[in-house]
């Protein structure tokens, strides 16, 4: 036992593994500040702290166990279901992602930005005069040359600057050009070059040797919180709801908006907003029902077959490999391959039923056809579980209640599926979860269509809650992530709360060593 | 025992009849999908229910066609269920040790906390998993969203719930006279774990192992977030492609790749059977 790990090697590789790891995440550290980043930062900084700290120390034990499960679990889960719930609380959708600055810089910069109406294009040449960034502009229809320096772009008069062979002012005195490597270097510059005339009329450079002349048709004034159109004067508000919107007609917006802090308006939406309420709580019902009877179908159907093959019959072996093939099939595919089958033109079940019958077009059919799918996909798991539970059963059991004069049918109502069912009661509730959210199933059949039938955008027959969020999030224009979010945590509310009571009631809690 | 209910219930037709039945109705997809990956139309199984002309245009295809990268997709699929199975694992069963073995403050609530997350799937965090992994693919695009490494990590962030429960169950069963008695002789707990524990949780790894990676093999929602690009996808992603928009309701491909795919994952499974079994039925009598 002793020495075969000699301490001084176990250390030499701990101190390999934890120096590179250090060294790893600092520059990793290194990049996020580079960008700004600072949760990412600070949330590696921790990591290096907690990681060096715990597998330095002696006392800890436990934490050098536990700590690549616990990194993990945060950032991937804790944190995900925390930024959730964040992100419920604002209008967060598309049009609406970035932060407001960011949406006001993007409105100054690009929307406000209109290019004039003779739509003026210069001959741009680069360069610097002294240490200055300059760049020469020529007006390519009237060739007005202009000199633009510390953004103002000032006329220039003949005389003032050198023309080229094709009539572009390529020079002026102390005017040093870029060479090709500078140019190359200088896309930032480049960019950002934005040259005034006055009157809201600015030089914009397109690429390295062309610029346009736009006018600034939006100002933004931090004071009021306004925007002001200085050509007509229009004033735009904050309308509250992530747009700037015309003080007059709250229906004009300027785009983009931005994640406008709502509280729980996303929430309050799902109840007061008929086109929401009625598909999410027909969704609901939905869920709940499907939970509940595919999990009795699987659990009844796996029960008896596990009664009807405990004794010794014929062909037993054979018969257990294949019933749990469909367990063994990847479940993606069985679930394509059934959506496939159920197909009303070429599908193999209208074949073998010699019907024309739309199983997914109509919604109890397609109801009806997600549980059958689910029982072939789940009915051998729970075959398996039963026949555990059922050996599990005291060998007396039977015999003792015969001779108390209990009837077959009694033995097996009153007292094996009482007690079987009080062994299973863990795996059936989990079963219950997993099904609540069982997004493959539905998705990959059915897209959770036929999708007229509810009258929601995205809510359809067959959708459960998951893939009603999922649907909410990345399936529409809207990509309503925030409305999404919401849906997602009245999910992780309910199934958390009957985890919470089934565990309460299992009392796997307290049993626990 | 059972002489005595056999003589009470004479005939077990019903028993034979039933389980034919069931038999019957777990074999026909799987029948299916073999016909109508050599079948030349294209559609699942047409109009007859028996093979005609056995054609393998299907299957070569799949290896023969530049815009199907089908083999890609498998070796994506291997890799990272593979990678996603045996670090999960490997996290579980540290996790497990601990929770098992250690004594240390709040040991109780964090089991319980465990517990209680394991039933969250973490695609329920979709839309903000989506959003923190373009932000950290700002910074590092190599393992942000779009890529298979992000799509890792998050897989990973759902390991601990998902096996540290079922794999300190495994160890609790262990007596605990073994490791005080490897303390006595003056081993360290890493020692105790690598040279004792390890080797005794074979069994119990070998099934969470494979139950991970066929579970990894067969998600979907995060994969097809994650890998737009055609040749990045999983088998998964990619053979859904085939019958939804991508590739035009193509279901000779779709069931030709499927076989192929399910075949080494079936064998595994079937060979492992008994491992499975006994992990599964254990599982239920533990509660």
């Amino acid at each position: 036992m002793h020495k075969v790990f000699g301490s001084n090697f176990g250390l030499v590789v701990k101190l390999l593994f934890l120096s590179s790891f250090t060294a790893l995440f600092t520059w990793m550290t290194y990049l996020a500040i580079l960008k700004s980043e600072w949760a990412i930062a600070v949330a590696l900084i921790v990591i290096i702290i907690a990681a060096n700290y715990i597998y330095m120390s002696k006392k800890p034990v436990a934490g050098k166990f536990l700590l690549p499960g616990v990194v993990f679990l945060i950032l991937f889960m804790i944190v995900p279901v925390i930024y959730t719930t964040y992100m419920s609380g604002f209008i967060y959708k598309a049009g609406n992602i970035i932060t407001k600055e960011e949406a006001i810089h993007q409105i100054i910069t690009n929307t406000g930005m209109q290019p004039d109406e003779n739509n003026t294009t210069y001959d741009m040449v680069l360069g610097t005069v002294g240490s200055k960034y300059t760049a020469i502009l020529t007006d390519q229809t009237s060739h007005q040359v202009y000199l633009g320096q510390d953004g103002i772009a000032k006329a220039l008069s003949a005389g003032q600057y050198h023309l080229n062979a094709d009539g572009i002012a390529d020079s002026v005195p102390g005017f040093k050009a870029y060479d090709d490597n500078q140019l190359a270097a200088a896309d930032q510059q480049i960019s950002t070059t934005k040259e005034s005339l006055g009157n809201n009329r600015y030089i914009l450079a397109q690429d390295a040797q062309t610029a346009a002349l736009f006018i600034q048709t939006l100002t933004y004034n931090a004071k009021t919180n306004t925007l002001l159109n200085p050509v007509d004067g229009t004033v735009y508000i904050d309308g509250g709801k992530g747009y700037f919107v015309n003080k007059d007609d709250a229906t004009q917006r300027i785009l983009p908006g931005w994640r406008q802090p709502t509280w729980f308006s996303n929430y309050t939406s799902i109840f007061t907003n008929s086109k929401l309420r009625d598909p999410f709580i027909r969704v609901f019902l939905w869920t709940f029902a499907f939970a509940f009877i595919t999990v009795i179908m699987m659990f009844g159907v796996g029960l008896i077959l596990a009664i009807a093959l405990d004794k010794k019959i014929k062909f037993r072996n054979m018969y257990r490999a294949l019933l749990i093939l469909p367990y063994a099939m990847p479940s993606f595919m069985s679930i394509l391959i059934w959506a496939g089958m159920l197909n009303r033109d070429y599908g193999s079940v209208n074949t073998l039923l010699g019907h024309h019958i739309d199983w997914l077009g109509q919604v109890w059919l397609a109801r009806g056809a997600v549980l059958l799918v689910n029982l072939w996909l789940g009915f051998p798991y729970f075959y398996l579980i039963s026949t555990g539970a059922i050996q599990a059963l005291p060998a007396d059991l039977e015999e003792a209640a015969a001779i108390d004069g209990a009837s077959g049918p009694q033995i097996f109502w009153r007292i094996k599926l009482p007690l079987v069912l009080q062994i299973l009661s863990p795996m059936l509730i989990a079963s219950f979860a997993f099904n609540f959210n069982n997004f493959n199933l539905v998705y990959l059949l059915t897209r959770g269509g036929p999708t007229n039938v509810l009258g929601g955008e995205t809510a359809g027959g067959t959708d459960l809650l998951i893939t009603y969020a999922y649907k909410t999030a990345f399936a529409t224009n809207d990509q309503n992530y925030g409305l999404a979010s919401a849906i997602s945590v009245v999910v992780f509310v309910i199934v958390g709360a009957i985890s919470m009571w089934s565990l309460r009631r299992s009392r796997v809690l307290e049993d626990m060593r | 025992m059972s002489r005595h209910v056999s003589k009470r219930n004479p005939s077990s037709a019903w028993r034979h009849i039933f389980i034919i039945f069931m038999i019957f109705f777990a074999l026909f997809p799987i029948y299916t999908v073999l016909l109508s990956s050599v079948n030349g139309s294209g559609a699942l199984a047409t109009a007859s229910l028996w093979p005609r002309h056995i054609v393998f245009s299907n299957y070569t295809k799949l290896f023969n066609d530049a815009s199907i990268p089908y083999l890609r997709w498998v070796v994506n699929s291997i890799v990272l269920a593979s990678l996603n199975a045996v670090i999960s694992v490997l996290i579980g069963i540290f996790a497990s040790y601990a929770f098992s073995r250690l004594k240390f403050k709040g040991r109780k609530n964090s089991l319980r906390l465990l517990l209680l997350i394991q039933v969250f799937p973490n695609f329920l965090a979709l839309a903000a998993i989506y959003v923190i992994m373009e932000r950290i693919y700002n910074v590092y695009p190599h393992i942000g969203i779009g890529t298979t490494w992000g799509l890792l990590l998050v897989y990973l962030g759902g390991s601990m719930g998902a096996n540290a429960w079922l794999l300190k169950g495994f160890l609790d069963s262990i007596p605990m006279e073994l490791d005080e008695a490897a303390k006595i002789d003056g081993a360290s707990p890493s020692q105790i774990f690598w040279l004792i524990f390890m080797p005794l949780t074979k069994p119990i790894i070998v099934v969470t192992t494979l139950l991970t990676f066929i579970g990894t093999f067969n998600e979907f929602v995060l994969a097809s977030i994650f890998l737009q690009e055609v040749k990045a996808r999983t088998v998964a992603v990619g053979l859904e492609s085939f019958v939804g928009s991508d590739f035009g309701a193509n279901w000779g491909a779709f069931a030709a790749g499927s076989v192929i795919a399910a075949i080494p994952l079936v064998t595994l499974f079937l060979s492992l059977q008994r491992y499975i079994v006994g992990g599964v039925a254990a599982g239920s009598v533990k509660g």
